[in-house]
This record gives C-alpha cells, structure tokens and sequence, in this order.
C-alpha cells in the first residue's frame, strides 16, 4: 500500500490518482503518537481528561499543559505536535475574543472550531497571488476536543488535520484512542452523570495508558454551566482515582 | 502654514477657493421606547436640504430582523450605506453562525462598525429598538461615531432635542418626586400615543421634521406599523 503512494505523498496540494490527499492522511496518522485525551459530554457538563507523558523525572509535569482555556466557556483538550497546538489555540482564543468585542456575545462551540478548522487547512504554498507566504507549510499534527456551554447546555466537538470538526458525544483522540473509543462506546449512555463520566473518562485513559494512572500523569477538566472552564487540582483527580481502584 | 493666499505674487484675480465638504443634513427625528415586552419606534417621513423638501414620503425605520428595528436620520447617503452594510453583515452573520443575529449583538456590532470610520464618520443619527433574546423591550442609542448607550426611551435627530424632554416627563416620569414603586407601567397604547404626540410637538416647531410619522411596534412575535399624518409645511 505505502509503495503506491511514491509520488503523491510530497506535495501538500495534489491530490493522488484515488483522490487522496496523503499529507493530510499522514497528519491524522501523527495524532495517533501523541498521548490519549478523552472528552465526554453529559447532561450536566462536559468532562476532558488527558495523559500526560512524563518522560523523564527530571521534567516538571506542570509544565505540560494538554487542557487549555479558550474563553471562559470553551475549553480544548489537544493531542498531537504540541507547537501546532499552541498556535491553533492561539487562533480560537483570538476569535472568540473578537468575537465578544464585535458582538457582545459568547463565541458558539461550532463557530470556534469553524474558525480553527478555516487556520487548519491553511497550508499549501502561497498560490493566492499577494506574494504573502502560507501560514502554515504542512497539516497541523494535531486533534482538537473542544468542551463548551452554549445556552446553559455542554457540547463536545472535536476536530481532526483536515479541519474536519464533528459533534460527539464521547470522543477520544491520540494513541489509545482505538481501545478507549470502543470502550466509550460500550459504557456510554446519553443519561450518564458527570462524577460517572469522570470516572469512567479516567478508567478508560487507565486501560490504554502505558504508564501508571496518578495524578501527575493525568489532567481532569470539567466544563458545566454553573462552573464553566474549572480544571481540577492534583487532590480531586487522585480524589476520582482512588474511587476507581 | 504656509498659504496659497500668503503669496500675493501667485494671487489671481477671480479665482474661487472649495471647501472639502461632503456632508448634508437631510433632517428627520426618531423616538424610541422600550416596554417590558415590547419596543416602540417612530421616525417623520421628510426629507430636506435646506428649505426644499425632497420627498415627503421616506421611511426612515430599517426592519433589520425579526425583533430589531432601526431607525437612521442625518445625511442620507451615509444612512443608506450604512444599513447597506449592516444588511450585508447581518447575513454573514447568519451564514458562519448558523442564527439570526440579536438585538444586543447588533447593536455592538452597529457601534463597532460606525467607529471604525472614527475619521471620517457617518453623519448619521441612530435608535436601535427592538426585543432581547427574553422577549424584554430594549432601546439603543448612537452618537455618529459609535457610541452606544441602552436606554428606556430616546429621542434622536434634529428635533432630538426638543423631544427628549418630553420624554423624560411623559415616560420617566422625571422631577416628579415619584416613588419607584408608583411609576406607572407602560402600555403598548400610552406609548404608541406619546409618539405620535412627540412628533405633532416637533412638526410644529422643526422645520425638518413634518409630514406624516411612522411607528414600528415591536414584540418577540411580531413588528406592526402604523402611520399618522403631520403638518406638511
């Protein structure tokens, strides 16, 4: 299969003789090294929760940041090249910001991740004839969960390299998320509380994790309409991880 | 400063010096005011340049939505380009939103979008009405480089002046030594008729301000309008 691939893998802007675009295909495939973040959305609120890959004990596990604030009502989970990332937080920050400053009003989920999906498929050379250079050479390496309270209800969406963004229920995305989805998809109903859905987000990210399940190496987040963006503290996540064992 | 006219050696006879001056002031009052589930605005039918009227008929209140209404007078052109705009952004706002834009969202974004010519205004004066997501009567006013303050009732134009005290005594009830709790509620009748009375008040005394008045009354269910002739002189 990959040897048929020789000659249109390259460019980021041809599409293959079976209408493929490999660079893109290739992005998707780079999520699947990065850690696994799971996103559940219940009736109560939305739950992110995220490995963190402590590499090295000489690393200080605060400074890996995969749960980022966007606005006080969106919060993103992120799997994927870490400074591809950043600069698409960057951009749904700045949108939402100016957002409210034109309209006076709160960003939509869906609108964000529109508006983080337009900067994704940004890439390609400068063809639009201004001499200005593309923002970005290749596919961003990353996947987006984005966790929101829109008219006092949680929406999970998530979004992929080819700027594709989708509504889930349950989502997870980066190198487990094969085994976590599927187990998600066995244990997930629509009437699920949030403390269940925590504890069932961490028991999942427990099954594909490699390392050992604590409150180092995992980030907990909720989003719900009473607390909106809160992020848990190292005792509430070993709280969550105790009640599992 | 360094003049053409400092230089009596370059002075030709009979030579006539322009002014840039691109505005006009085509006349026109707007009154505004909210209710607890309603808005009401009205704005006169004149349009004039000087002492010549060019129409007697022109309807100064912009149906932008459902449950907003604007009404624009100053010069007309900059009106006229101005809703332009407005119509144009409220539709990619429907489009990449996928919803109708509110009441309070477009009156930012009116605000937004006036002082973004900061340096070369619309000459315009502007009332935003309409009702708020809640359905609750809402009344916004402009000064023409976007300056935006929510009020309860408000009078605009060239008879703005004029008209806002009235308001302020037949709607808030001002230096009346009212309790709160006495203030009477307002009906959709009591001010649609002290609209109307406003603009009788003005036609009698603005020489930009006659001929008939229209009236938008604006609920989350409907916008209904009514028209009432003045004095056309």
């Amino acid at each position: 299969m990959f040897l048929t691939r020789s000659e249109y893998d390259r460019g980021v802007n041809t599409f293959s003789p079976e209408g493929r675009l490999f660079q893109v295909e290739y992005a998707i495939e780079a999520i699947k090294l990065g850690s696994t973040a799971i996103g559940i959305s219940t009736s109560e609120g939305v739950v992110l929760a995220v490995e963190k890959r402590i590499t090295s004990s000489l690393m200080v596990p605060s400074t890996v940041e995969k749960i980022v604030e966007v606005d006080k009502h969106i919060g993103c989970a992120t799997s994927g090249l870490m400074a591809d990332a950043r600069t698409l937080i960057e951009r749904a920050r700045v949108e939402c910001q100016n957002h409210w400053f034109v309209y006076n009003e709160r960003m939509s989920i869906e609108s964000c991740a529109q508006a983080v999906s337009t900067l994704a498929i940004q890439f390609g050379d400068s063809s639009d004839g201004d001499g200005g250079a593309a923002a970005m050479s290749r596919p961003f390496g990353v996947a987006i969960l984005f966790a929101g309270v829109e008219d006092g209800k949680p929406q999970l969406w998530h979004m992929d390299p080819s700027g594709t963004y989708v509504r889930h229920s349950a989502k997870a995305i980066g190198s487990g998320c094969e085994g976590a989805q599927q187990n998600l998809k066995d244990k997930y109903t629509p009437e699920i509380s949030l403390s269940d859905a925590i504890d069932l987000a961490l028991d999942t990210l427990k099954q594909v994790m490699e390392e050992k399940l604590n409150s180092t190496s995992v980030e907990v987040m909720t989003m719900t309409p009473q607390k909106e963006f809160y992020m848990f503290t190292k005792e509430e996540v070993e709280e969550h991880i105790n009640k599992l064992a | 400063m360094n003049k053409f006219e400092q230089f009596p050696d370059y002075q030709v006879p009979g030579v006539q010096h322009h002014d840039f001056s691109p505005y006009e002031s085509n006349g026109g009052s707007i009154v505004a005011i909210a209710g607890e589930d309603f808005a009401v605005i009205a704005a006169d039918t004149r349009l004039s340049s000087g002492y010549n009227i060019h129409t007697r008929t022109q309807n100064k209140l912009f149906k932008l939505s459902e449950n907003s209404v604007l009404g624009s007078t100053g010069c007309w052109s900059d009106t006229l380009s101005l809703t332009g705009l407005l119509k144009v952004r409220m539709q990619m706002y429907e489009h990449t939103h996928l919803k109708v834009m509110s009441t309070d969202a477009l009156a930012q974004m009116l605000s937004i979008t006036m002082y973004n010519r900061r340096f070369f205004p619309y000459y315009v004066s502007n009332i935003l009405a309409g009702v708020d997501k809640d359905g609750k009567g809402v009344v916004y006013s402009y000064d023409p480089i976007g300056h935006c303050e929510r009020a309860t009732y408000r009078a605009g134009g060239t008879a703005g002046p004029l008209l806002q005290p009235v308001l302020d005594n037949q709607i808030g009830y001002k230096n009346q030594n009212l309790s709160q709790d006495e203030l009477p509620k307002l009906s959709i009748d009591r001010a649609v008729a002290v609209a109307f009375d406003t603009f009788i008040s003005a036609a009698e005394r603005d020489i930009y301000t006659g001929d008939s008045v229209i009236i938008n009354i604006i609920t989350k269910d409907e916008i209904k309008s009514q028209e009432l002739p003045l004095r056309k002189d």
